[in-house]
């Protein structure tokens, strides 16, 4: 069973003349163990698929599967439930709650979901080595753009999700910074048997990818 | 809790602001009620020293305790316990030498009954002989002293004041307690007449020959008591009301603000639910740090205020004020809940 499949998925913004297609047809799968990798231009979709993926969004028609459960089947509080316990999210932009500094992000989950999450050292080690560890009481406005990008994918992964969802989590950083972020989604994926899935046009992300798809004008090819 | 709380803190300056409007506007609630009640109490505080439940008058006096007399005939007729006691009353202006003219309530008691009994003194002692009288202590304040020589009305002789009593007021005026017969002389009756009333603290007392009434009735009755009463009430209404749609209409656009910060939550799989008792805790805590500074003011205005300003509380209408604002918070914050739990997530992605 692959943790995520999603199934003739369309997704049409506007009404009538102004009808947008944005995705088409979509068929994916992403399976336990492996990173999935999807690439494509700006505009082509990319966050919709995710955030449709992901249970944010919901698609105009087809289905999607979050480890062999329709989300359509699901009342919101369950796919709340789902999303906390099983998802995490590394949004594009905008990942932070403001009014908390980096250490009280990690505290939030605490609050809303008690167990399951990173232990102390193991979200330590985390933050080393995402090289954010110094930064844990900045707020959000202190950080720079890369490291904004790095706390996040941190608090996404302190979650201890099955499923990690990112949205161009390279976009602010420098090819050192990609080459740890790839081997360490790649490395979740491997030793801690997750489904991995990242959106993004940074190509410098593929040679982490244990299959990567194209994503154009809403439609989606394996390479 | 956690999430309010470091809202709260990382945004001093607009809950700051938030608190101190809702300061303003209790203290300025607290205020007003402050006052209309202690105008309110100025019309019966003598009343309510005597702690009596009923008050027997002249069938014709329309519940009017200064239209009522009542013979010494129709007196006899009342069998008196030690829970009754006579009661005459009449206006007066009082003037002493050297002072300025007081207006004043005339009420004379019998010095073996309830009333007299009751009769707290703050200084001096209560009358023994039909010349002394025992006044309000506002004549303390306006100049009057111990032993001071006071005329009353036109009328010939003169009253010694021979102690003072605290919180003696009868519509708005200060009392005079003098005896029986002085009010007789007072009011130019013979002494065919007993008293103008007669007041029982037993809540069963009924006066054949007369019309019996509860103190409350007679209260509301007492000239001018309710028509103030009532134009108050509808000015600490109005100001109720005024004050929860502006509290509320500040919390709905604190509320309104957050939504960004709450669409990133909900794209964290934060529950809808947190994000709701997030907003109505840190509503009520705005609110009840809000009444709790607005209290503490009006405590300190209570103290420095002159004597003279009537000012007191009671509870349930400090309470039934307190409750209308804590409730106006939750409400103001709850308005925009359906807002809150349709907060789109995917509105804040960007890109
Ligand atoms: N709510 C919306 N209403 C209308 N059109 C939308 C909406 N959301 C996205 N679109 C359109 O859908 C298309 C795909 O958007 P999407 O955000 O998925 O692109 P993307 O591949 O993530 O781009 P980028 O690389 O710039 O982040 C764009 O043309 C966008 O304008
Ligand atoms: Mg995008």
């Amino acid at each position: 069973m692959p943790a995520l499949a999603l199934q003739h998925v369309n997704k049409v913004f506007g009404h009538a003349t102004n009808e947008v297609t944005v995705l088409d047809d979509i068929n994916f799968e992403a399976v336990s163990g492996e990173v999935s990798l999807v690439i494509g231009p700006s505009g082509s979709g990319k966050s919709t698929f995710l955030t449709i993926a992901g249970g944010i969004q919901t698609p105009t028609s087809g289905s999607v599967m979050v480890q062999g459960q329709a989300l359509d089947d699901l009342s919101g509080k369950d796919r709340d439930a789902l999303r906390l316990n099983r998802i995490g999210f590394i949004l594009q932009a905008y990942n932070l709650v403001p009014y908390l500094t980096v250490r009280d992000q990690f505290t939030l989950v605490d609050q809303v979901k008690p167990t399951g999450n990173l232990d102390e050292s193991a979200l330590r080690h985390l933050l080393e080595q995402l090289g954010i560890a110094a930064l844990i009481d900045q707020y959000p406005a202190e950080l720079s753009g890369g490291q904004t990008q790095r706390v996040a994918i941190a608090r996404a992964l302190y979650q201890n999700p099955d499923i990690v969802l990112a949205d161009e989590p390279t976009a602010a950083l420098d090819s050192a910074r990609v080459k740890v972020v790839g081997q360490l989604l790649r490395d979740l994926a491997k030793a801690h048997n997750k489904a991995i899935v990242v959106v993004t046009h940074d190509l410098r992300l593929q040679e982490f990818a244990d299959r990567t798809y194209a994503i154009m004008d809403g439609q989606m090819s394996l390479n | 809790m956690f999430l309010a709380l470091r809202e709260i803190r990382h945004e001093k300056l607009r809950y700051g602001l938030i608190i101190g409007m809702i300061v303003l506007v209790s203290y300025l609630v607290f205020i007003l009620s402050g006052l209309a009640y202690g105008l309110a109490q100025q019309n019966t505080q003598a009343i309510s020293s005597w702690r009596v439940d009923r008050i027997a008058l002249n069938k014709d006096a329309n519940d009017s305790l200064s239209q009522s007399v009542i013979s010494k005939q129709a007196a006899d007729k009342v069998k008196l316990t030690s829970h009754e006691a006579y009661l005459g009353q009449t206006g007066v202006v009082a003037k002493a030498k050297g002072q300025a003219k007081l207006s004043a309530q005339f009420l004379g008691i019998d010095r073996d009954q309830l009333i007299y009994r009751r009769l707290k003194v703050t200084a001096g002692h209560k009358p023994t002989k039909a010349n002394q009288i025992l006044v309000d202590d506002s004549f303390k304040d306006n100049g009057y002293r111990l032993g001071d020589k006071v005329t009353l009305n036109a009328a010939d002789g003169q009253y010694r004041i021979v102690g003072f009593t605290h919180n003696a007021k009868l519509s708005v005026a200060p009392v005079i307690y003098g005896s029986l017969g002085t009010w007789r002389t007072l009011s130019h009756l013979t002494p065919d007449f007993q008293a103008s009333g007669i007041v029982s603290a037993r809540a069963n007392f009924q006066a054949k020959g007369l019309s019996t009434l509860p103190m409350s009735q007679f209260i509301n009755k007492l000239p001018g008591y309710s028509a103030q009463n009532t134009t108050f009430s509808f000015m600490i209404g109005f100001l109720m009301v005024i004050a929860m749609v502006v509290i509320a209409v500040f919390l709905y656009i604190l509320t309104m603000q957050k939504l960004p910060n709450y669409a990133v939550l909900r794209a964290q799989g934060i529950p809808a639910k947190v994000l709701v008792t997030t907003t109505v805790t840190q509503a009520l805590l705005l609110v009840v740090a809000g009444l709790l500074i607005g209290a503490g003011l009006t405590l300190a205005t209570v103290l420095a205020v002159p004597t003279g300003v009537p000012m007191s509380f009671n509870l349930p209408l400090l309470g039934a004020v307190t409750g209308g604002i804590l409730l106006t918070g939750v409400v103001g914050a709850l308005i925009p809940v359906k807002v809150i739990l349709n907060v789109d997530p995917v509105s804040v992605m960007g890109g």
